[in-house]
């Protein structure tokens, strides 16, 4: 008797998710479906949602398009996103181990100040910091895209979080060897930590390579844009009109956000959740 | 032991700079900048001081794109944590497949708003959207144009930002309730107690503090939305999804009056700084157990 | 993961390099010129468009063009201003007389004037005069321009035979343009297509006798929001609500594509531009089409708008020359009439425009233009939030229920409120 219950309950439950999934899933599988169908066409129906015959060439239309340069906003994304990447996980890292397992006048407040700071940034620093790049002339340049953000109070608190947690014993061991702080800190302390910091390296990748209103402000010219900036001038270029290839150019720029997903999922559980109250 | 200690403050240094440069200094200069009226590419700057606020407060379509903000936030904010909590009490029972819907689920999370977005106003096209089209099945017109009707285009933007911020909301209370100690459980359903009793009474409560910081930081992500706006309904119809993070971007970037602009992110902020500030205060007890306050 | 750094860490520094030496490896100047208008197709406009760029480099291989595109005429404006301001800015300028007070009137533009008249290959009275005047300040020109168009009345013969309707004729009025969009809407097919586009609906303002702002430009209350406009408005709201002789915003949208394009709405507004879309339509040819004059609320004597495209020089542009021999060639006469060919405008150069006036439409176009006044934008700065205001009007009348009077109040308010400060 339970078991006939709990049977039904599982079949509920599985399509209950299955529900949600497709709910999620649908306008992924929109957007490729419609990828690939014939530019400039009238809309499909439901029973023509399938495209008869699959456009890929869709795809090499849109990166190789002569009047934007798409494989160049690739390539600005790109750099722009991995060099943030590497440089919040060496400025963060260290801070964080500073918070974490060092002493020092004024630690709490500053750690609080870094608390403060990632409550509030947003819309009231970006007309200053614009205005303070544009003083220096970086406006226009990968300095722009790139120096405000080489450090990040989310990423401070969530390594600190992982790096508390780690046995003090470990570093007492290699202090009785002589070793100074840095040395704990890059052979000790942040090897064990690779799970953390594949986790900050990912949110950090999506956070940079998503981020639409700095570049949209900072660079100006068209070799400048990242591909988040670019995407939004293919919805204009069409007006509502080729739908397949500005579905062509929103898969460009998701995939390579899903395939660092997928390989960083993993870590996410414990990631998500050291951001949070435990 | 303390012979090779290093100054923690070094460390620190390149953060708490580019902190110092990118958040702090940045709020003071926008406070200054607040008090003045300044045309950007003539170069005069007139000083004001506290005339923008003054105007501000009588400027009815700010403090309407502040109200359109608040619905946003206190419409996606509580329906956005029950869909999550809902998919996370799905996903901690036994399910085949559970790490794929897991995954399924967060995906939205890290897409790229602008890509989300453009999949977005096709689905709520009219006629050949996907909700169109599914209304027409059922014998219903399939001809409403939900982003262009001041009374469909605000539940639009809630029912898309549901489905984006699913994910890691879920994945927080996931957390949560792997936190809940099994004896709780075990020991209510002793007592007799419905499913539905042991939600109200252990389950919830216990999930309090995953709860606050869902809300609380969500609330803050939905007062400031800005990139859905840009791409779908560019603050129409009729004002009807003007949100404050929209309206400082045009009053900033497309009007450029940058003083006034600075003057609204200010405001805004110290709407922000207020709801944080409430959240700090019931987050006291965990920040001592951090080792911050 | 070691191996992955290093990787990302070879890609940044090669980045970083390139951005160093930016156009520079090729030895060529890179000329920045701003451009509306978005990713091309394979449609003979874009071809022909393409085919004059490539030319240009060809005859000057010292310079290597970079368009900087910028889709969307609002986004256009703004997105070009900041660029100014962020010093930024394209070397040439294409100026769009829709927002051209903006910028020629702040003094970031270079004088054309004494250029033009030191070089011997450009004369500017071979253009129409009040087409130079758009950009003219005194003895000062900041724009030499390509072309332009009055926006006029398409009507589709076809449609109109097949209903009976006899076509509208220069003088007619507001009632019997209702009359007849009326008699040409039946099945799922419109008498009218109505966008909330202002530059186009500006024309109901003008022509039912009022205005958009005071003779000074510099205020809306009291003219936008006057008994006459509020009528206007309110005509326009039944002509879709009460005759449904123009499909509902939503309609439009719903219609997808263009319902003119398509043969499904019997009359529209636009410039010469549109004429690009006719010739692909699938619904009829351009022989179908009929160019009048606008109809007015009493059947006095018609205006219209002129839009025009025009090219600048940036104050501190570093390639003055360079961005001077391309305005130079894009205005001469040879360019004109590959460009003009393609449908997209009338030429600004009065022996292009001669030549091209063979046929009915370009005749039409032709005797249209001298009503044709400048647009807001090339007077007023800031006319983008004049428009921006006179849309959020036009929604609200239009889908949220506002009487005209409310929103035009409100529109006015607001309109008032910004030009004070600038």
């Amino acid at each position: 008797m339970p078991r006939k219950e709990s049977a039904t309950k599982s079949a509920a439950l599985h399509l209950t998710a299955l529900l949600i999934g497709l709910f999620v899933a649908a306008p992924f599988v929109l957007m490729v479906l419609i990828s690939l169908r014939e530019p400039s066409t009238s809309l499909p129906q439901f029973s023509e949602l399938i495209p008869e015959q699959a456009h890929w060439e869709n795809y090499s239309q849109v990166l190789f398009m002569p009047e934007i340069p798409v494989l160049r906003f690739l390539f600005n994304s790109l750099l722009v996103t991995s060099v943030i990447v590497i440089c919040q996980l060496f400025i963060c890292s260290l801070a964080a181990y500073a918070f974490a397992r060092m002493v020092f006048r004024g630690r709490n407040q500053l750690f609080l100040l870094v608390l403060m700071t990632m409550m509030f940034a947003g819309t009231v620093t970006q007309l200053p910091v614009f205005l303070m790049m544009r003083s220096v002339n970086w406006l226009d340049t990968y300095w722009a895209l790139i120096i405000p953000g080489i450090s990040s109070s989310f990423n401070i608190f969530l390594l600190r979080q992982f790096f508390l947690q780690i046995p003090k014993s470990m570093d007492e061991a290699a202090r009785l060897d002589g070793a100074s702080d840095w040395r704990i800190c890059w052979s000790v302390v942040v090897p064990t930590s690779k799970a953390a910091l594949a986790t900050a390296g990912a949110f950090t990748f999506f956070a940079v390579w998503t981020d639409f209103f700095w570049p949209l402000l900072a660079v100006s010219s068209i070799r400048m844009r990242t591909l988040e900036v670019g995407l939004s001038i293919f919805k204009n270029s069409y007006g509502g009109t080729n739908w397949p290839l500005q579905m062509t150019a929103a898969v460009i720029v998701l995939l390579p956000l899903v395939i660092v997903f997928l390989a960083a999922q993993k870590f996410f559980v414990r990631g998500v959740t050291m951001g949070s109250v435990k | 032991m303390s012979i090779k200690r290093q100054n923690g403050l070094w460390f620190a240094a390149p953060a708490v700079l580019h902190m110092l440069v990118f958040a702090v200094i940045p709020i003071g200069y926008a406070l200054y900048l607040s008090f003045f009226k300044w045309r950007p590419l003539v170069g005069e700057m007139e000083f004001v001081g506290l005339g923008a606020y003054a105007k501000i407060l009588s400027d009815s379509s700010f403090w309407k794109s502040i109200w359109n903000s608040s619905v946003f936030t206190v419409a996606s904010v509580p329906l956005g944590a029950a869909a999550a909590l809902g998919a996370a009490l799905l996903l901690t029972q036994r399910l085949k497949a559970a790490g794929f819907f897991r995954t399924l689920f967060y995906l939205p999370a890290i897409c790229s708003q602008i890509a989300i977005s453009m999949m977005w106003i096709y689905i709520y096209l009219p006629k050949t959207g996907l909700i169109n089209m599914s209304l027409q099945m059922v014998g219903l017109s399939g001809e409403t144009d939900f982003l262009n009707e001041p009374k469909l285009a605000m539940a639009s933007l809630v029912f898309m930002s549901i489905w984006v911020g699913l994910g890691p909301k879920m994945i927080l209370y996931m957390a949560g309730l792997m936190n809940i100690p099994q004896e709780l459980n075990e020991a209510s359903e002793l007592d007799g107690a419905g499913p539905w009793y042991k939600f109200r009474k252990i389950t919830l409560p216990l999930l309090g503090p995953t709860t606050l910081f869902v809300i609380v930081t969500s609330s803050i992500a939905a007062m400031q939305i800005f990139a859905p706006i840009y791409m779908m309904t560019k603050g129409g119809p009729d004002q009807a999804t003007d949100m404050v993070g929209y309206h400082i971007y045009v009053e900033a970037w497309a009007k450029l009056n940058f003083g006034t602009a600075a003057a609204q992110s200010f405001i805004l902020f110290a709407v922000v700084l207020v709801l944080s500030l409430v959240q700090l205060r019931m987050m006291k007890s965990q920040l001592e157990g951090w080792g911050a306050a | 993961m070691s191996r992955l750094t290093a990787w990302l860490l070879l890609l940044a520094v090669t980045g970083l390099v390139m951005s160093g030496c930016r156009g520079a490896g090729s030895g060529k100047t890179v000329l920045r010129v701003s451009s509306w208008g978005g990713a091309g197709d394979d449609s003979e406009f874009w071809r022909i468009t393409r085919e004059v760029y490539d030319e240009f480099e060809r005859q000057n291989p010292d310079i290597e063009l970079q368009l900087e595109m910028i889709p969307g005429s609002q986004e256009y404006a703004q997105k070009l201003l900041l660029s100014f301001v962020a010093r930024s800015e394209p070397d040439v300028i294409a100026l769009d007389a829709s927002s051209s007070a903006a910028f020629v009137n702040s003094g970031v533009l270079l004088d054309l004037a004494p250029l033009a008249s030191s070089d011997s290959e450009i004369d500017l009275v071979e253009f129409f005069p009040n087409v130079v005047d758009i950009a003219r300040r005194g003895d000062e020109v900041f724009a030499v321009p390509l072309d332009f168009t009055p926006v006029v009345m398409y009507c589709n013969m076809r449609l109109f035979d097949e209903a009976g309707v006899p076509y509208p004729e220069p003088g007619w009025t507001w009632d019997d343009f209702l009359d007849k969009a009326q008699k040409l809407t039946k099945g799922d097919q419109y008498g009218f297509k109505f966008t909330n586009w202002m530059p186009g609906w500006v024309l109901w303002i003008w022509n039912g006798g009022s205005e958009v702002l005071n003779a000074e430009g510099d205020k809306a209350s009291g003219t936008f929001n006057s008994s006459q406009n509020q009528e206007t408005i309110q005509f326009l709201a039944d002509l879709i609500e009460v005759h449904k002789a123009a499909p509902s915003l939503s309609q439009s949208a719903a219609l997808g594509v263009d319902p003119f394009v398509d043969g499904l709405a019997a009359m529209e507004i636009s410039g010469h531009w549109a004429m690009i879309g006719y010739s692909q339509s699938k619904a009829f040819t351009t022989d179908d089409i009929l160019v009048v004059p606008m109809p007015t609320r009493d059947g006095s004597e018609p205006t219209t708008v002129m839009y025009e495209k025009g090219l600048a020089i940036g104050k501190n542009s570093k390639h003055k020359d360079e961005a001077w021999r391309f305005i130079k060639y894009m205005s001469s006469a040879e360019v004109q009439r590959k460009i003009q060919s393609t449908g997209l405008a009338v030429s600004a150069r009065k022996d292009v425009t001669a030549e091209r006036s063979t046929n009915d439409i370009e005749r039409a176009f032709e005797s249209i233009i001298p009503s044709a006044r400048v647009p807001g934008g090339s007077i007023t700065e800031g006319y983008s939030v004049v428009e921006m205001e006179g849309e959020r009007a036009m929604d609200a009348v239009l889908k949220s229920g506002k009487t005209p009077k409310q929103a035009l109040d409100i529109a006015a308010e607001a309109i008032d409120r910004y030009l004070e400060d600038h």
